[in-house]
């Protein structure tokens, strides 16, 4: 809570230093980029948290790029990594690609210490200190509360032997969305038909992940309780509030120092730009290069069982005045006709059946169709942002 | 007086019309032995025929023995009267005025019909008088005669016990230089003596001491935002003298940056810059408002990390290097509005004065500059007042006497209403708070000559809550009283005691559980004794001895609710007792050479009851090397540090406007602000040291040429420096600074060196004035000791903060009439250094980037241009109001200058953002009225 109260302090001095500035409508935000001599070395990144409990354990390798570099990592692979037990025990973990690295649970011995090795293809040896195993204690409750204009979703939780202390968190979300018309026809062989409801583009599924690192400590409190910290907000006009939302959030208990790693990170990488706010510091994680200790390596490896809880929120648990905000300008959908009024041109054929827009419905005549209204993909293609199928987990209300 | 001058001059315009002048030299011969008056003056009368005027009881001890043989009059009474007390004066119709003490004079001054030229005066002059203007005689008695108030130029005024001949050898001549109108003194006035070229300045309280050769002599008087003016003097013997000086009414926006035009060539001292309220007035700023502190960063070897900033940096000097005194009261935060406003009511401030190399000895216990800021003495005449009203601020003063010419007071109070700003804010700001309020209460009282009493108190408090959950307030409270006594014309001493207190707060509320406040506070109390002693013509000695005890809660959390979890967290009180002892002096070793020669002892204790922790030697300071711990008793003196300072400045002048200045200073801190933000934040907090924190110690060697133009009215400058520090505090990575127990794990000691070199022109009078400025300047840290814990960039010097080696400032005023005037100030720095990332990488489920040295690039250079006019109401001195506009145009260009540059991420993508302050023009007005 500690560090808690200081992040909390300085997220306040951004916002009032935000409304004055604001205020007297004289500040400006201006994207910036300046011509840095970017480093050439590409330093090993490890993510990843040793799950002690009965999940898999994922460890991610990556190295970094120049800043100039359109790709944001670099990938890499047949990289040897395996968990190694202070009192023996080694796990080897399989590389899936993409640099992505796992194993199956293996219920490990709370009350030993574990450490990452990794072994590169030219024989480099990097390994994390030993780490004490954390138990996570599970999340008592997820609960949301409608503020003025977003929802703020939050978590608590509590650990009864006050050993926990220190918390990170992380989640994805889904949530299922429809577009702006519901396209009751489809092309098809040159020509427009009825869409079959398997062929349906109108509802979807969406998610996403956590980008921002959440943080909570109970360090100043008298018991290990975490009360009401917040997760997650989302704006009451976004489209995942439209219909049924859903959250799963994972917890994990941390040891100080990698409280310390974490808290480090977001300052460098979330907190900067205010006046008040500490300067960027050098990062210093818990893995090394055997052979060189001076050289960079990105991560902190801990070992903890992992807990996890996942909440839905409908619609209907939601302020009446909260309207979504569709993401791309419909307007009214347009017409087209076999044959123009005026022109007497196929508008049909050349904007649905050739020129991409979607047909929505029928224009009906006196002797049958004489059109069809149509829109863009963006307003009626739910699946150029989402997925019409079902996640596995989804439950309905 | 003036009646008698009136009753003269009519009787002598009517003897003159009875008479024909005659103007006949008649030579007598006597012989008295032993005579009385009354046989001296009955057989002159009968040999001249003149006819002798006195008073027979001031001459009944007179025993005359003269002989003379056919001689005139005159040699008779001269030889009559030779070393006595006894004066004549001889008209020319014929009369002899006999007088015990002083002089009749029978001519009016030159300058009694300055308003009306032409007019002669009527009366030849036979005066026994060596002056063209005859002395002025004081017909009231010898025991209520009060130290003499010159108010004229042309009068010519005795000064000190008169013998009939002047006597060789040397005088001392004191006293006080007052504002002819409030009867406030006036600081900083130069005293100039033309025959001598000596000069002298007077002290915090109008007073000066000049020891000169006896007789005639001609003072040349300039005072800040007063007439300049002279004052004919003969000096018979020690003596006093009040100069009473006039407002310059007419010339409303007269710039003078120094009262001393020639001070600045003459003076021993390097790199001081002094301001008064009329220059700062007309600096123009954001909100309008004159702010003491944005006008020091124009001047040459100052500079902020930034706009809206609280702090700022002295050649090269951390922002808490600065010791900020307001009336000698410690400020630890002299600013409001997180620096959008400075502490100091402009109503109130009288002047200021920066000394950036050559720190009297006085002074201590900052490694950077001292910022004595001074405020007014109330009016001793009458009640006056004024009142402000900006966009965001209103002001008001009252002032006036006591008891009239002994005791004046003078209140200022300054607040804030800009909450209807806020109201206009969107939704997510619209209930957040902010105010500020500042008080300032001087009483000033004049016991008897010798004994004056100063109380001076100043509170200040701000406060704001956002629309989150934290309150934050913070507020300063300094109380003073001096005593000014002095023994004689040539010792003097001030004793000073008083109390200072800074505190924050903090409360959150929102969230029961985690509900808490934390309090913060830092309380000095001082004792100080300063003396001065005017030696001789040569030498003027300083002395005197500081303490002060030091309280300082570094932190208190609470829970804030019934509800709370929150475990209480009280950092221990820390205490310690900081005294020195001084002694400088000031040396005129010829003429053209002068040396100012200080040595200040201080000695710090750090003081029990306190826990302190013992690491492993020669290791980092880390909790992997804690050994043990050891707990001191109240008052157990802990860790004591002491050590010399020295404070070395000489002049040698080469020819009368130009001269050559060196200095040499040493200084020692023992109290450090933690902050590892740019600038600093309300919330910083303070620390002493102790055995694991060292002081600070800095040295600085400076060197000066001074050259005055055009008969003092444009003065330029160039200084060079190269200082050093020693134990300045920076921080290891990610290092929490609240509530932290032990600090000395956070924090790092590095070295410093800093360089620069500082061009200054003013022009200080005329319709255009001003100033320019440029300063090239470097700052460097380095810790390099793998003792001490993680090296900084691998151990080399890295740029500071505020290391921003070009500095260029313009401040322009022109006076088109005397109700309208028009400012520029124009800015130009470069970009101070930051931290840059070096890679990218992915973690977290986001873009982030890897940061690698520190302060290895620089934001975009930074320029800035502000533009005001002054628009004065109607002259007339008896109205019941004066009125003034002063409105403009805050960064006239609207550059976008960069405040910060900085990488963060948003959904998930790392991009680079520089954000801007006072991005646009910012028109302001405020509307001042005196009364």
């Amino acid at each position: 809570m500690g560090s808690k109260m200081k992040s909390n302090m300085s997220k306040s001095k951004y916002i009032w230093y935000l409304f004055v500035v604001i205020g007297v409508a004289i500040s400006c935000k201006k994207p910036y980029n300046p011509a840095i001599v970017s480093s050439d070395n590409h330093y090993l990144v490890v993510e990843g948290v040793i799950n002690s409990g009965n999940d898999s354990t994922i460890i991610n390798l990556s190295r970094t790029v120049k800043l100039s570099e359109d790709v944001s990592t670099q990938i890499v692979t047949n990289y040897t990594v395996v968990i190694e037990g202070e009192q023996g025990g080694n796990y080897a973990l399989q590389s899936e690609g993409n640099g992505r690295y796992d194993i199956g649970p293996m219920h490990l011995d709370a009350s030993k210490k574990y450490r990452l090795h990794i072994t590169t293809p030219e024989g480099k040896q990097y390994v994390s200190d030993y780490v004490e195993v954390k138990q996570t204690p599970p999340i008592d409750s997820i609960g949301f509360t409608p503020k003025n204009n977003y929802l703020q979703i939050y978590a608590n939780t509590h650990d009864a032997t006050n050993n926990t202390r220190y918390y990170r968190w992380d989640y994805s979300e889904a949530w299922r969305f429809h577009t702006k018309f519901q396209s009751s026809f489809i092309v098809d062989g040159g020509a427009v038909r009825g869409r079959r409801a398997d062929e349906s583009i109108y509802y979807c599924y969406a998610s996403d992940k956590s980008s921002n690192i959440v943080l909570g400590s109970s360090e100043k409190l008298t018991q290990d309780v975490i009360f009401q910290t917040p997760i997650n907000t989302i704006a009451s006009n976004s489209e995942k509030l439209e219909l049924r939302y859903s959250i799963l959030l994972k917890q994990y208990a941390l040891t100080k120092d990698g409280y310390q790693f974490w808290e480090n990170m977001k300052k460098n990488t979330e907190q900067l730009g205010s006046i008040f706010d500490a300067q960027p510091t050098q990062l210093q994680g818990n893995i090394h290069n055997m052979s060189d200790p001076t050289e960079p390596v990105i991560g902190y490896v801990s070992v903890t069982n992992v807990q996890s809880k996942r909440i839905y929120i409908n619609k209907g648990q939601l302020p009446n005045d909260w309207i979504e905000k569709y993401p791309y300008d419909c307007g009214m959908a347009d017409s087209a006709f076999f044959s123009h009024p005026k022109t007497g041109s196929n508008d049909v054929l050349y904007y649905i059946i050739q020129g991409g827009g979607i047909a929505v419905d029928a224009i009906y005549g006196p002797f049958g169709i004489l059109g069809y209204t149509y829109s863009s993909s963006g307003c009626t293609d739910c699946t150029i942002r989402g997925k019409v199928k079902k996640p596995s987990f989804w439950i309905d209300n | 007086m003036k009646k008698i001058y009136f009753l003269s001059f009519c009787f002598l315009v009517l003897v003159k019309l009875c008479f024909a002048q005659q103007n006949t030299a008649v030579s007598i011969s006597v012989n008295f032995h032993q005579a009385t008056i009354g046989q001296f003056v009955t057989e002159l009368e009968a040999k001249t025929g003149y006819h002798f005027y006195y008073n027979p009881i001031q001459f009944d001890s007179l025993k005359i023995s003269v002989e003379v043989n056919n001689k005139p009059i005159e040699t008779v009474l001269d030889l009559a009267f030779k070393n006595t007390d006894f004066h004549y004066a001889i008209t020319s119709q014929h009369q002899i005025f006999l007088t015990r003490g002083r002089e009749i004079q029978i001519r009016l001054p030159a300058g009694f019909f300055e308003n009306k030229p032409g007019t002669t005066p009527s009366i030849t002059n036979q005066s026994k008088s060596v002056s063209t203007n005859a002395a002025v005689a004081d017909f009231t008695d010898e025991k209520e005669k009060k130290v003499p108030e010159a108010t004229t130029e042309n009068k010519l005024y005795e000064i000190g016990i008169k013998t009939n001949t002047i006597q060789p050898g040397k005088a001392t001549l004191s006293g006080y230089v007052r504002d002819g109108k409030s009867g406030e003194s006036v600081v900083g006035a130069s005293i100039y003596v033309t025959n001598t070229k000596t000069g002298v300045a007077t002290d915090q309280f109008g007073y000066f001491t000049i020891v000169l050769p006896k007789g005639r002599q001609i003072l040349s008087v300039r005072g800040i935002g007063m007439r300049d003016t002279r004052r004919q003097i003969i000096l018979y013997s020690d003596g006093k003298l009040i100069i009473e000086m006039q407002e310059q009414v007419t010339s409303l926006k007269e710039v003078k940056i120094s009262a001393e035009k020639v001070a600045n060539v003459r003076n021993v001292q390097l790199g001081v810059n002094r301001l008064d309220i009329k220059s700062i007035k007309q600096v123009p700023t954001v909100f309008g408002e004159a702010d003491v502190l944005r006008v020091v960063l124009t001047l040459p070897g100052v500079q902020s990390v930034g706009e809206a900033t609280t702090g700022f940096n002295v050649r090269g000097g951390s922002a808490d290097q600065n010791l900020i005194l307001l009336n000698d009261a410690t400020i630890y935060n002299p600013a409001h509005f997180f620096g959008f406003f400075s502490a100091f009511n402009p109503d109130i401030v009288k002047d200021i004065e920066l000394y950036k190399s050559s720190i009297p000895e006085k002074f201590g216990g900052r490694l950077s500059s001292v910022l004595d800021i001074t405020d007014r003495e109330g009016n001793k005449k009458k009640f006056t007042g004024s009142a402000g009203i900006g966009l965001i601020t209103s002001r008001l003063n009252v002032e006036g006497p006591i008891i009239k010419d002994k005791t004046s007071f003078i209140f200022g109070g300054r607040i804030t209403y800009s909450d209807w700003l806020l109201k206009l804010l969107p939704e997510e700001y619209k209930h957040s708070q902010a105010s500020f309020y500042d008080l300032n209460l001087d009483i000033s009282h004049q016991i008897d000559d010798k004994n004056n009493l100063y109380l001076t108190s100043y509170l200040s408090h701000d406060q704001f809550k956002l629309n989150s959950d934290t309150a934050y307030s913070y507020s300063n409270r300094n109380i003073n009283i001096k005593w000014k006594h002095n023994f004689n014309d040539k010792l003097f001493s001030l004793i000073t005691t008083g109390i200072d207190r800074y505190q924050y707060n903090i409360a959150s509320f929102d969230n029961p559980v985690n509900a808490y406040k934390l309090n913060f506070d830092i309380n000095q109390t001082n004792l100080k004794a300063d003396f001065t002693y005017y030696l001789n013509r040569k030498n003027t000695v300083d002395f005197g001895v500081s303490t002060i005890y030091y309280k300082l809660h570094p932190g208190n959390f609470q829970p804030n609710d019934v509800k709370s979890l929150v475990a209480p967290d009280v950092v221990p009180a820390q205490q310690a007792l900081e005294s020195a002892a001084y002694l400088g002096d000031k040396y005129d070793i010829t003429d053209d050479l002068s040396l100012s020669a200080g040595i200040r002892y201080s000695l710090y204790n750090y003081l029990g009851p306190q826990t302190v922790y013992n690491y492993a030697p020669n290791l980092p300071k880390t909790s992997s090397n804690f050994l043990d711990s050891t707990t001191y008793s109240k008052n157990k003196v802990i860790k004591t540090y002491s050590g010399p300072e020295f404070r070395l400045s000489a002049r040698y002048n080469l020819g009368d406007n130009t001269s050559v200045k060196a200095g040499y200073n040493t200084l020692r801190q023992y109290i450090h602000l933690l902050s590892n933000t740019t600038a600093i934040a309300p919330t910083d907090v303070w620390q002493l040291s102790d055995p694991n924190i060292k002081p600070q110690y800095g040295d600085q060697v400076s060197l000066g040429l001074y050259r005055n133009f055009k008969e003092n009215t444009i003065e330029t400058s160039v200084e060079v420096y190269y200082k050093r520090l020693r134990d300045y505090l920076d921080y290891r990575s990610g290092a929490n600074l609240v509530l932290n127990h032990h600090i000395e794990n956070d924090v790092l000691g590095t070295q410093g060196k800093a360089y620069g070199i500082e061009f200054l022109i003013k022009k200080t009078t005329g319709k255009a004035n001003g100033w320019i400025s440029y300063t090239y300047s470097r700052t460097f840290l380095r810790q390099d000791n793998i003792n001490e814990g993680e090296l900084i960039n691998g151990g080399a010097y890295y740029p500071a903060n505020f290391d921003k080696p070009h500095d260029f400032n313009f401040i322009g005023n022109y006076r088109f009439s005397h109700r309208f005037s028009v400012s520029l100030n124009v800015t130009y720095s470069t970009g101070r250094p930051i931290t840059l990332p070096i890679a990218k990488y992915e973690y977290g489920g986001s873009e982030r980037v890897l940061y690698s040295d520190r302060n290895t690039y620089r934001i975009p250079d930074y320029f800035r241009s502000d533009f005001s006019m002054n628009i004065e109401g109607n002259h007339k001195i008896h109205q019941r109001t004066h009125n003034s506009f002063t409105l403009g145009v805050y960064n006239l260009t609207g550059r976008q200058n960069a405040y910060s540059a900085y990488f963060t991420q948003q959904a998930g993508i790392i991009s680079g953002f520089k954000l801007s302050i006072f991005a646009k023009p910012i028109p302001f007005i405020n509307y001042n009225i005196r009364f």
